[in-house]
């Protein structure tokens, strides 16, 4: 502040003041380039931006968990910016991360790293440093740990898994018989069945059976359509250059089964997401097959609710699921103290995500999923075991959570489960589709 | 010589000679705010479009360098491209002609002379004010399946359930509705100002010759609007090749495709796909369509106006 103090001891001509105001800001700007690494800062309160696409009751507990972290360190402050879900969320983290402005630290859904990790957006984690936090690789359950590397480096951090379940209004099903002795519903092993079962159901809420929104939500029906489809214990396999590997009679035999589910008796013909949701809300019918985030909306419309993974139909336990997971957009110059309080950031919401267990996700980190609390926790405990049987999307840069390839599946099934197109000419042209996407150039 | 004598100005034409370059001075000052805001944010843009459409330019900072036109040889074989394209203009087809008829018709009743004509001139442009956001949101609920107000009035009067947003006959009808209630407004306002600006002395003349009021709205209405209906309908079909907001808002170019706008198409390659140099090239592709539409509007007009 010396060129200030020189300047105010006397009369100042108008070129003085100009030069004197170069060199302030020239001052100002040359401490604002050294000042997070610079040594007479290391005592000041390090900002931390955190990127993430969790909005509602998620958002809310997410914020909780940010203030926790913010209060037990003292040292960092943990500034969250929420995007929406989806497309906007995965296309500003790319261009931030692109064009050298990206935040600390980030959420992303743990199958978006294979479109984001070849082209250098995102940073390994340092497995040293996890350690030193107090975090390794046997605090997560296996599947969901693999899922965190790429090219043998480990890129994500999970947070949770959030598979595809279902919910159930224990009393309807209890009216309709399908209760087991230990109070949860019947095991069902086939999709006959499965239909039997939702006709009980049925007969008992006089509207529906099950409960399912999927109308211009691709997500919604690549949910339902891999869990079935993994359940046949076949694979789906992409690899640029080449066309899509899959087992075509397994995906349309998934296809055609969930097509016999909209026959306006077992569920509703045409319903989107939130009819489906509001139907079984009201008690409308019995089951519902959703994520397990919309377990807070089921306890707080008041009813009945018990909830499993989807039932095993076609021989092989599979559920469709993804992670939120951490990762360390690439920054022009790592600030090595600011990325220390950012893996003591994470490392602190992991141990405390039992409070992320509460709004129905499966905590990533075992130590909370062993604890007492959250075995106390239901229905949340009763798809625990999902964890063990989930599967991600296939690995490819154009796949996962929100992206535009589950729309391209929308596009081409949507009239099949409408009743409108066979179930063979649907999934041909989404293969049709994809062989098509396979074939261009690869931009990461 | 005379010649010498011939070149030199003469004192006033100097001053006048002077006095034009110190308007063309000004000028320049007054128009370079303009200029440089001209150059930087369209000029400049367009340049480097058409040269990122020339590279494998991705969005993750990698690039494939100079490719040429491969970017383009793609694109015209892309059949998504085309579908894409074949969306935009049937929805221009489709949307400009009743947002041209209805705004003329709702400004030739208002023109007539009904009462409280503030309250139909609010009612009639208010939509226009509202976000795309606010519109497709409010649609999207009438439109519900299940539960929205339209099917719920359709199956009140014993029609059939319509799957407003689900179904890729209606999809696009039920947009142009949308964007048909959203921002014929604005046509209607143009149309109208037009009416009010007509003398009356020709209803006059006309009526004391015996015109009737059809008589009178094709014989001098028409004709005096027709200025303002060629003007109406080059915004228009500007305006409805550009969509994209209500549709990705609405169905997000779905169902099986069937919205899906050209401009969408480009976001898509572009922003989610990573492609920015295809997508550059599907725009350049589009603004030549663009181009092309606008010197034949600007071909006929000249000719009538001939």
């Amino acid at each position: 502040m010396k060129q200030f103090e020189s300047l105010t001891g006397k009369q100042l001509s108008r070129r003085q003041l100009l030069t004197g105001s170069a060199l302030l800001g020239g001052g100002l700007l040359a401490t604002g380039l050294t000042g997070c690494g610079g040594a007479a800062q290391a005592a000041a309160v390090q900002d931390i931006d955190f990127w993430h696409l969790l909005s509602g009751g998620d958002g809310i507990k997410m914020q909780a968990m940010i203030n926790s972290a913010n209060q037990a360190n003292p040292g960092f402050k943990v500034h969250p910016t929420v995007l929406a879900w989806g497309p906007p969320y995965y296309t500003k983290l790319a261009m931030a991360s692109a064009g050298g402005r990206p935040p600390e630290v980030a959420i992303m859904h743990a199958s978006r790293v294979p479109g984001y990790a070849p082209g250098g957006l995102i940073d390994p984690w340092d497995l040293d440093l996890l350690a030193e936090n107090g975090v390794t690789a046997s605090d997560f359950a296996p599947r969901i740990w693999e899922k965190s590397q790429y090219n043998g480096k480990v890129f994500s951090i999970a947070l949770d898994s959030h598979p595809f379940i279902m919910f159930y209004n224990t009393d309807v099903a209890r009216k309709a018989g399908v209760l087991g002795s230990n109070g949860q519903l019947q095991e069902v092993h086939s999709p006959e069945e499965f239909k039997a079962m939702a006709l009980e159901m049925q007969k008992v809420t006089k509207a529906h059976g099950l409960s399912f929104g999927y109308l211009g939500s691709g997500s919604q029906m690549w949910r339902l359509f891999y869990t079935l489809y993994k359940q046949h214990g076949v694979d789906m396999v992409l690899t640029p250059g080449q066309p899509m590997k899959v087992d075509r009679d397994a995906a349309i035999e998934s296809l055609e089964f969930m097509a016999s589910l909209f026959d306006d008796t077992i569920a509703a013909q045409a319903g989107d997401i939130s009819t489906g949701i509001a139907e079984f809300a009201r008690g409308g019918s019995g089951m519902l097959f959703s994520g397990v985030w919309e377990l807070p909306t089921m306890k707080k419309a008041g009813i009945p609710v018990d909830a499993a993974t989807i039932p095993t139909l076609y021989g092989t336990p599979a559920s469709y699921a993804d992670s939120h997971s951490f990762v360390l957009p690439r920054q022009l110059s790592v600030n090595e103290d600011n990325r220390r309080d950012v893996y003591k950031f994470v490392t602190d919401v992991l141990k405390g995500s039992l409070s992320w267990a509460e709004a129905g996700h499966i905590p990533g980190y075992q130590p909370v999923v062993q604890s007492t609390a959250y075995r106390e926790l239901t229905p949340q405990i009763h798809y625990a075991n999902a964890a063990d049987i989930i599967d991600y999307d296939p690995e490819a840069w154009f796949s996962g959570s929100g992206s535009d390839w589950q729309t391209y599946f929308a596009e081409n099934v949507q009239n099949v489960l409408l009743g409108r197109d066979k179930a063979s000419v649907g999934w041909d042209a989404f293969e049709q589709r994809t062989n098509t996407l396979l074939s261009r150039p690869n931009p990461v | 010589m005379s010649t010498s004598t011939l070149s030199r100005p003469k004192p006033e034409n100097l001053r006048k000679s002077l006095s034009r370059t110190n308007n063309n001075l000004s000028g320049w000052a007054f128009a370079t705010p303009f200029l440089v805001f001209f150059l930087i944010f369209l000029v400049w843009p367009i340049l480097h479009g058409f040269y990122m459409s020339l590279t494998g330019q991705s969005l993750t900072g990698a690039n494939d360098g100079l490719i040429g036109f491969a970017n383009y040889a793609e694109a015209l074989a892309d059949a998504d491209m085309w579908h894409s394209l074949g969306n935009t203009l049937y929805f221009t087809v489709i949307s400009t002609v009743p947002l041209v008829l209805v705004a003329l018709v709702m400004a030739a009743l208002l023109n007539v002379g009904l009462p409280a004509q503030w309250l139909w001139r609010l009612s009639y442009f208010a939509p226009y004010l509202l976000a795309s956001t606010v519109v497709s949101l409010f649609f999207t609920w009438m439109y519900n399946p299940q539960l929205g107000l339209i099917n719920e009035f359709l199956t009140g009067i014993g029609l059939p359930r319509v799957a407003w947003l689900n179904d890729p006959n209606v999809a696009m009808w039920a947009i142009v509705i949308a964007t048909l209630w959203w921002t014929v407004g604005f046509n209607f306002l143009l149309y109208l100002a037009a009416m009010q600006n007509i003398p009356a002395q020709h209803y006059e003349a006309a009526s004391l010759d015996g015109a009737g009021a059809w008589r009178q709205f094709f014989s001098i209405t028409l004709p005096q609007l027709t200025p303002t209906t060629v003007m109406i309908v080059l915004l228009q079909i500007l305006a409805s090749l550009k969509i994209f907001d209500q549709v990705y808002q609405m169905t997000a170019g779905g169902p099986a495709g069937s919205t899906r706008p050209v401009v969408q198409y480009i976001f898509e390659t572009g922003f989610t796909g990573y492609r920015l140099g295809y997508s550059a090239a599907i725009s350049y592709i589009f603004f030549g369509l663009i181009v092309v539409v606008s010197v034949m509007q600007f071909v006929i007009t000249r000719r009538r106006s001939a």
